[in-house]
């Protein structure tokens, strides 16, 4: 632990809200058109915690972007260290469940737990799902349908906790997201990460470490587009038959790696996808982050076959409901599937862990 | 009429970034669409040099993927409308500006400006119901801010939209991100609105403002200087932008891309913030810098205006669909939404 502390120098607030660091480019996956990725810096969020404060806040999500960090995790030989190290930064991001806590005790076997949740969301019916055409790529809005949709989700996943969001850069995905956090319990505001250019990442800073308490960044990455489908973009099911016959269109639509014109076959979708995850989400599970990810049939699918270990042959028959979130903890390295949270006011998940049922119990007392 | 217009897929527009105005303008954060016009077709004569206007630069005609969809919407086709003024010899086009509702942020009293903060669940309701007051009204072409709350509302505000064309939202952020939103349906394209977001019509930079309340703002400012920089139109926040800034910015853009398609007979939405759209009301209805600061416009109530010959005439808000209101103000309008009344019998 103090080699955690001596690594990471605690950035004071002042200038910097949301700073951007140099361009991640750490994992050999990275994909090659990756834009500059962050670093979000938070004001430590422990304020009520003062034996924590040498390790602040910004420890915790730094580090999951530091080159340093990262080795770091890879040349932790005790289990211990780890586990212990990643509970601490865990009660540093999350205070609300710090505060269910009294005695010292009751703290520790707690956070022995180390673990986090992800929350998998496909976003509803857009314009053109509406149309019947195929959409890919084209960032077409959601309608009156999948508006309910996400809003219904949002009601599913009220009592999940989230600290941060992946949606992928399409506005229906993106939308899903937003609507479905006004149904969310605790008060937190998403806020979406902008880092285009230096003009937009100086002008999205915020100056308030309390207002970047209460933020839940949202980064929007091309990595977990939709798949792209190429020249059958726009095209209905009938001119695509026409235009190229039935059993192409087949073809690729239920194959894994034979790609439409132009396009991306399922397998090319999951290589950046996946990819991504590994780099980019991956370490915020471990870090003890809560996440969310807004996306779409098949980026999402992947990243499933990914958590579930799936054969290509089980991943082209693998249908996600739209809309309807998807649950998984992440315990000790692994991903457990947990299904769909039923109803906000049902047990149901919320009895899987401990940690999540202590988390709703928190935000029943606040309200 | 058969003016021959020459597009691009939707997805291969060639962005440019030369405005000159703004030095610190980089091309990678710019979502203001130039689309450039390999044939010059124009509908009613105009000259394509404004020479006296945006003085560096030589090709300030737009193309629009929506100026297919004017000839061709069979609403607007002028071989379906009565003798008298046709969509292209009135040379009238709806200006349509939506100011967002509430954000996360306006619900807990904290300066926005520039974070990209979403709708709250009042919001929302007031991006609809703005959409069902211009539900009637032609749109060619919408323009956003690039956050999304403005973007959202534009979203929720269309899907009221009795004329069932689809929004989509333009990408030009990189080679990739055009070449992979591209759509190859003739149809689908005539059936599709093309949305363009820029920073341009972002709302004003708060600066070191962002974020705070107005109680902790008043701690480290002092409550006067704080008055100054809200109410003031030439004093900026501390690193931030002063309303003067914003104006210039955007109107400069509307001027930019968004006149010339309403020249061009296009009828445009904008779905932006305070300080953005007061900035270009400012422009169009002539106000001083003393008038533009008392300027308020409620949220989620669209504002129309009518661009004729080169003049724009304020029409109010759209009232409720169900009411004469604003259709009363043209004939085109009153065709218009009775041609929508007819596809719904």
């Amino acid at each position: 632990m103090m080699m955690v502390a001596s690594i990471f120098k605690y950035q004071p607030m002042g200038l910097h809200g949301w700073g951007i660091h140099d361009a991640f480019a750490l994992a050999p996956r990275s994909c090659t058109n990756f834009e500059m990725f962050f670093s979000m810096r938070f004001a430590s969020c422990n304020t009520r915690h003062h034996k924590l404060h040498g390790l602040h806040a910004s420890i915790s999500h730094a580090s999951v972007f530091h080159p340093t960090s990262l080795s770091l995790s890879h040349h932790l030989s005790s289990k211990k260290l780890l586990s212990t190290q990643l509970a601490i930064l865990k009660i540093t991001c999350i205070p609300e469940w710090c505060s269910a806590i009294s005695g010292c005790s009751d703290f520790v076997c707690f956070i022995a737990e180390a673990e986090s949740t992800l929350i998998l969301i496909r976003h509803g019916e857009s314009l053109w799902n509406e149309k019947n055409l195929f959409t890919g790529c084209c960032d077409v809005p959601l309608t009156k349908r999948g508006v309910e949709e996400a809003i219904e989700a949002g009601k599913r996943i009220s009592y999940i906790p989230v600290d941060i969001i992946f949606t992928s850069v399409l506005i229906r995905a993106q939308m899903t997201a937003m609507l479905a956090m006004t149904q969310h319990h605790q008060k937190k505001v998403p806020i979406i990460i902008h880092n285009e250019s230096e003009q937009a990442t100086t002008w999205t800073q915020v100056y308030s470490e309390k207002t970047i308490e209460q933020s839940i960044p949202v980064v929007t990455a091309w990595q977990l587009n939709e798949r792209m489908y190429g020249e059958l973009q726009g095209l209905n099911k009938q001119e695509t038959a026409e235009r190229y016959g039935k059993e192409k269109v087949h073809e690729w639509r239920r194959s894994f790696d034979i790609p439409p014109p132009k396009g991306e076959s399922l397998e090319m979708c999951s290589q950046r996808a996946v990819a991504y995850f590994k780099d980019f989400i991956e370490p915020q599970l471990k870090s003890g982050k809560h996440v969310m990810i807004a996306a779409h049939g098949n980026s999402l699918r992947s990243i499933i076959m990914y958590l579930d270990r799936l054969t290509s042959q089980e991943v082209t028959n693998l249908e996600l409901s739209t809309g309807i979130p998807l649950l998984y903890i992440f315990k000790e390295g692994k991903f457990i599937s947990r299904g769909s949270p039923v109803g906000p006011t049902e047990a149901g998940v919320y009895a899987y862990t401990q940690s999540l049922a202590v988390y709703r119990q928190e935000l029943d007392e606040n309200v | 009429m058969a003016a021959e217009l020459y597009y691009q897929a939707i997805g291969t527009l060639q962005s440019h970034s030369h405005l000159n105005n703004f030095d610190h303008h980089q091309k990678r954060y710019n979502n203001v669409v130039t689309l450039v016009a390999r044939d010059f077709v124009s509908s009613n004569g105009l000259s394509i040099r404004r020479s006296n206007r945006s003085g560096q630069r030589s090709c300030s005609v737009i193309r629009s993927l929506a100026s297919q969809t004017s000839v061709v919407d069979p609403v607007l086709s002028p071989s379906r409308s009565n003798a008298g003024d046709t969509y292209k010899k009135s040379n009238e086009a709806a200006l349509i500006l939506i100011r967002h509702g509430e954000s996360l942020w306006n619900e807990k009293n904290l300066f926005t400006g520039c974070v990209d903060v979403p709708l709250s669940k009042k919001g929302i309701d007031e991006a609809i119901e703005a959409g069902k007051r211009i539900s009637s009204i032609p749109i060619d072409v919408i323009f956003t801010s690039a956050l999304i709350r403005a973007q959202m509302t534009a979203m929720l505000a269309m899907t009221q939209h009795r004329r069932g064309k689809v929004p989509i939202i333009m990408h030009n952020e990189s080679e990739q991100s055009r070449s992979w939103s591209q759509v190859f349906s003739e149809d689908t394209k005539k059936q599709s609105i093309p949305v363009i977001p820029s920073w341009q019509l972002n709302e004003r930079m708060y600066g070191e403002l962002q974020g705070l309340n107005k109680q902790e703002t008043a701690d480290r400012y002092g409550k006067e200087q704080v008055h100054e920089w809200r109410r003031s139109y030439d004093t900026p926040p501390p690193n931030g932008e002063s309303l003067e800034m914003c104006a210039e910015r955007a109107v400069a853009y509307f001027r930019d891309q968004i006149e010339p398609q309403l020249l061009s007979g296009k009828n445009v939405m904008i779905s932006a913030h305070g300080n953005s759209l007061r900035s270009i009301i400012m422009y169009l209805d002539k106000l001083t810098s003393q008038e533009v600061i008392s300027l308020e416009l409620s949220t989620g109530i669209p504002m129309l205006y009518i661009f004729k010959e080169g003049r724009f005439i304020r029409r109010g808000s759209p009232v409720a669909p169900s009411e004469a209101g604003v259709y009363a103000y043209t004939r085109r309008l009153a065709l218009y939404k009775q041609k929508l009344d007819d596809m719904f019998q």
